[in-house]
């Protein structure tokens, strides 16, 4: 064979590989019938998760939680008689993925409702088909971004905005007054460094640096040295699991040794899958799912909380996540809306934005302007020991 | 500003450690057979999921470590007996296509035994040394030792031992390495052995820190890839000095430019190795055969 021969094949196979990586598909949800009848019928939920790639650890519980719940409602005569068809599409945690997805389930299995994504990044992505087509979508992600100014668009988790606060509020009564951010390079780490430094000027504290990580980052030692030479007092991780998870780990082993904060991205069993022992010690401010054993007697969440927790245990043998709680509130708001409403799509958005639910996330009270209905009071603090989380504040 | 260097190359020699092992494999197959073989990271992510499989349900770690390479090993023979060797005309561009096949394949069967998640193995046992501010982990030293136990082997045996020797005539001179009795059956699954062999060790040390995913092989092959174009595709040591290179160069793009550009840093040397030296870093020109 002659020299040149490798020139020619080795494009061809990193071009092949790479088409590869693209196109590996796998639909994990069901399918639809079209039936275009109105106010009869089967009513249509469509929801568009990241089963697959960097948010299997969110769109995963996400899935199964919103499968157990279509089964225990239809096995119990479904809303008003009408059966519940619930459409899962994974959108293989990308952006182009959860938009195809959402059109698919807007034009041919026309839904009345569209729950997901489960980030920001294909959430967004999501948000102009579901406007345009004006059909009520609730995501499970959290940047405020998803329904800042919507009209058709909700959503469930916890607002950055808030889980900064709570962090902030903790760092200024421990007295740090610079903190470094290691974000999430995509959606949902977008616009957390303006957030800091804007809530920070009211505490005393400045942002000194910010670095950031691809979601599907194996390798965290760049970003952790840069980190370690700052003059930074504490360190904020942005991001989702496994990544969050491995950055911590690194974080540890690199021996930062400045205290930590988390977001709300890391509360599930793959944060400590992920970190092992380097988890402990780390703050997060979180929903009261995974502390619920730990809340007081009389708190309004906790019922709905052993309930959720009871039930998806006996389903799938494993405790559910604070994402697989998003997805119960956001299940659990549509189906009560529908209730009320019926399956009218302007009915339907006015009734969502007069939602109230007591949920798995917090407290719901949506209003025309407030389309994520929560506030600080959904996040407790939270500190890992040991594989769990201990409730620090409430 | 010296530790942060410093650091940085540790963690990129023991990114590229990983490199080098799954390099080392591609080079096995293609001297004796030039196959180009697109499943090599794959057999990584199986041998890492497979064995953070067997350790969580309760086998002890270095037992798990070892049936998974085993398998991963047998798997490959398989590869080789039931496809690749039914082929009559073995052209690189129809073993890209087979390969790729297999590559998906894996893929599919990891994801649907073991789901969409990535896991971890626990970490090998050790502890992280501190040395005048730079940290190195304990998991980082078995990377490395890997590379060096494990691809230094292979790189002796086939340079030093008679099996060595007629694998690499099998693959410059098939005809008169059957004249002289060199069955080219026995090395054609002597090298995807290997392949196996080295693309476990490569998933099972790089498990406890970076994880093992179903669709986490494309990339990690690719930069193996990269590595053996380095090298030519023949030279073993060129090879590993490319993937250690490459890992260094990886992390000081994402330690000094940006962690966005990392990837992108990998694709870069190999269209530049592609266009200014397509027989790699060290053959000169008229030297190369293949």
């Amino acid at each position: 064979m002659k020299k040149s021969r490798l020139r020619f094949i080795a494009p061809i196979a990193v071009v092949t590989a790479l088409a590869l990586a693209g196109c590996s598909t796998s639909n994990l949800g069901g399918t639809a019938e079209a039936d275009p009848a109105a106010e009869a019928g089967p009513i249509k939920i469509g929801a568009v998760l990241d089963v697959t790639g960097v948010g299997a650890s969110l769109g995963v519980p996400e899935q199964n939680t919103l499968t157990m719940l279509a089964k225990q409602l239809n096995d119990g005569g479904g809303i008003g008689g009408r059966d519940v068809e619930l459409t899962i599409i994974d959108n293989q945690s990308t952006e182009d993925g959860a938009a195809k997805a959402t059109s698919k389930l807007i034009e041919s299995d026309q839904v009345d409702l569209i729950i997901g994504a489960s980030r920001t990044g294909p959430s967004l992505a999501m948000r102009p088909i579901a406007e345009a087509a004006k059909i009520p979508m609730i995501s499970v992600a959290a940047n405020v971004a998803i329904v800042e100014g919507s009209e058709w668009v909700f959503k469930t988790a916890q607002n950055d905005v808030v889980v900064l606060e709570r962090i902030l509020d903790d760092a200024e009564a421990k007295g740090y007054t610079k903190l470094a951010l290691v974000r999430d390079a995509t959606g949902f780490g977008e616009g957390v460094a303006d957030y800091i430094t804007k809530l920070g000027a009211e505490r005393g504290i400045t942002l000194v640096m910010t670095e950031a990580f691809e979601p599907s980052a194996t390798d965290f030692t760049p970003q952790m040295t840069n980190v370690r030479g700052s003059d930074a007092d504490a360190v904020i991780i942005w991001g989702i699991n496994p990544s969050a998870g491995l950055a911590q780990k690194a974080y540890v082993q690199l021996a930062v040794n400045k205290p930590v904060y988390h977001s709300h991205g890391i509360s599930n069993q793959a944060f400590f899958d992920a970190a092992g022992d380097s988890a402990n010690g780390v703050i997060a401010p979180m929903g009261r799912l995974l502390v619920a054993d730990q809340l007081a007697a009389d708190n309004t969440q906790r019922k709905v909380i052993e309930q959720f927790k009871a039930d998806y245990n006996e389903a799938y043998g494993e405790q559910p996540s604070g994402f697989a709680g998003h997805a119960f509130d956001a299940w659990h708001i549509a189906v009560n809306a529908i209730d009320a409403a019926g399956t009218d799509a302007v009915a339907l958005r006015d009734e969502l934005e007069s939602a109230e639910w007591t949920g798995i996330s917090g407290v719901f009270t949506m209003t025309a302007k407030n389309h994520s209905g929560l506030d600080a009071s959904a996040l407790i603090l939270a500190e890992a020991e040991d594989g769990r989380w201990n409730l620090l504040k409430d | 500003m010296l530790t942060d260097f410093l650091q940085l190359t540790v963690a990129g020699l023991s990114q590229g450690s990983v490199y080098a092992l799954l390099a080392v494999g591609l080079i096995a197959v293609y001297t004796v057979r030039h196959v180009i073989n697109i499943a090599q990271g794959e057999f990584a992510m199986l041998a890492g999921l497979g064995s953070a499989w067997l350790t969580a349900s309760g086998m002890p770690l270095l037992l798990a470590v070892l049936v998974a390479i085993l398998t991963v090993t047998v798997v490959a023979v398989a590869m080789e007996r039931v496809i690749i060797a039914r082929v009559k005309k073995l052209t690189p561009l129809l073993s890209i296509i087979l390969t790729l096949g297999v590559s998906t394949l894996l893929q599919a069967i990891m994801l649907l035994v073991w789901g969409p998640e990535a896991k971890g193995v626990p970490l090998f046992p050790g502890t992280n040394v501190l040395i005048g501010g730079v940290s190195i982990r304990s998991q980082e030293f078995w990377m490395l030792g890997a590379l060096v136990v494990v691809g230094g082997g292979i790189v002796l045996f086939y340079e030093k031992s008679r099996w060595g020797k007629a694998l690499r005539a099998c693959a410059e001179q098939p005809v008169a390495a059957r004249i002289v009795g060199i069955s080219p059956i026995a090395a054609s699954v002597l090298a995807f052995a290997i392949a196996g062999f080295v693309g476990g060790v490569a998933g099972v040390v790089a498990s406890p820190i970076y994880l093992s995913l179903w669709s986490g092989g494309v990339l990690l092959g690719l930069k193996g890839f990269v590595a053996a174009v380095l090298g030519g595709f023949v030279s073993f040591r060129a090879a590993i000095v490319g993937a250690l290179l490459l890992g260094m160069i990886e992390a000081y793009v994402a330690g000094y430019v940006s962690s966005g550009l990392r990837d992108g840093a990998a694709f870069l040397i190999l269209i530049l190795v592609l266009v200014v030296r397509p027989q790699g870093l060290v053959l000169k020109p008229t030297a190369v055969r293949v």
